[in-house]
């Protein structure tokens, strides 16, 4: 478990720390689309997504890249930070033999309330450093001897 | 131009179901500890909060809970439904997959077949627990035309709000999927 994040020392700029997975290989696709009973044959049926679909090969989950970025951010923000927001778009296809690294950097930092809010941009890049899933996020993080951020969120509390 | 670069899309009939809400729809069977196993097993997150009962007891969740994106795929066939969603596999067009978009919000009427997901946009409040009961419930929130490189595609937005059986908020999506 990385250190949680601590709102007073972060400045903008700063770079999380990352997230890796892979290299991915069908059996991990397979895996995946199991476990969510997802049966989108471009998943893991080649000829189908190449010949049918003229895909470069059987496509990694958009499904399950969506949760390697969440876990980036909740990983960061531990247990006494919440992940509030976050969004991305699907820009690139990736493929069996990729090594994804999730990745976030601080855009913005600012005291909303008792709380304090950090603004980053994320994505999700292969291993030739190419990004496809590029997206923002916000999250709320306790201020150095202030409350705790409450369980169940309610943004209401930002004021 | 193209042809197809003049056709609208945004048919009066598209644009009466903008808006268009589905009631809230329960997950057919509460959060079991096997599929929240299969998750985090199959994202390669083996956060103790997933699993070790005696670690969850002392955070903010009280027990185990699921990953946070996890309600999102809560909804799967359920038992007595016995139309097989793959009996068209027969068929060589056939992806895998249903067409319909979301349970209880009307189909999209276009004659676009090609549908891809455009992204996400989330917010959370608060993450189900194992033996929790899920709920959603979607809204078109738009439909609308724009052109794109290959020709005219339409976006339509999404929203789903999930929340436990009991009504506590566990979080928002917007998304955006692309018709061409």
């Amino acid at each position: 478990m990385p250190v949680p994040a601590n709102f007073e020392a972060i400045s903008v700029g700063d770079e999380i720390p990352t997230v890796i997975k892979g290299p991915m290989s069908t059996a991990h696709i397979m895996r995946w689309s199991a476990a969510m009973e997802n049966w989108h044959k471009i998943h893991y049926d080649w000829r189908y997504a190449t010949e049918h679909d003229h895909l470069p090969d059987v496509l990694i989950n958009g499904s399950w890249k969506q949760h390697v970025l969440a876990q980036l951010l909740v990983d960061w923000v531990g247990e006494t930070g919440w992940l509030w927001k976050m969004n991305f778009q699907y820009r690139g296809m990736n493929v069996p033999g990729d090594t994804l690294t999730a990745w976030g950097r601080v855009t913005d930092k600012k005291e909303r309330g008792a709380y304090g809010l950090v603004e980053l941009e994320i994505g999700l890049k292969d291993q030739n450093g190419k990004e496809g899933s590029p997206g923002n996020a916000i999250v709320v993080l306790p201020r150095a001897g202030g409350p705790a951020v409450p369980y169940p969120f309610d943004p209401a509390v930002l004021g | 131009m193209a042809v197809d670069e003049l056709i609208n899309y945004i048919t009066d009939e598209v644009r009466a179901i903008v808006g268009a809400q589905s009631p809230w729809v329960e997950a057919c069977h509460p959060v079991e500890p096997s599929e929240v196993r299969r998750f985090f097993q199959a994202l390669m997150d083996p956060n103790p909060r997933f699993w070790n009962e005696d670690y969850a007891k002392t955070t903010r969740y009280g027990g185990v809970v699921a990953p946070p994106g996890f309600p999102v795929h809560a909804f799967r066939r359920p038992a007595d439904d016995l139309n097989d969603t793959l009996a068209a596999a027969g068929d060589p067009d056939f992806d895998g997959v249903s067409r319909s978009m979301r349970p209880g919000l009307p189909k999209i009427p276009l004659a676009l077949s090609g549908i891809l997901n455009g992204g996400y946009e989330y917010e959370f409040y608060s993450y189900p627990k194992v033996g929790e009961r899920i709920r959603c419930r979607s809204t078109y929130r738009d439909i609308y035309q724009k052109q794109g490189r290959a020709g005219p595609m339409v976006l339509v937005l999404i929203e789903d709000e999930y929340a436990t059986a009991d009504g506590r908020p566990l979080l928002k999506s917007l998304n955006t999927m692309i018709m061409r």
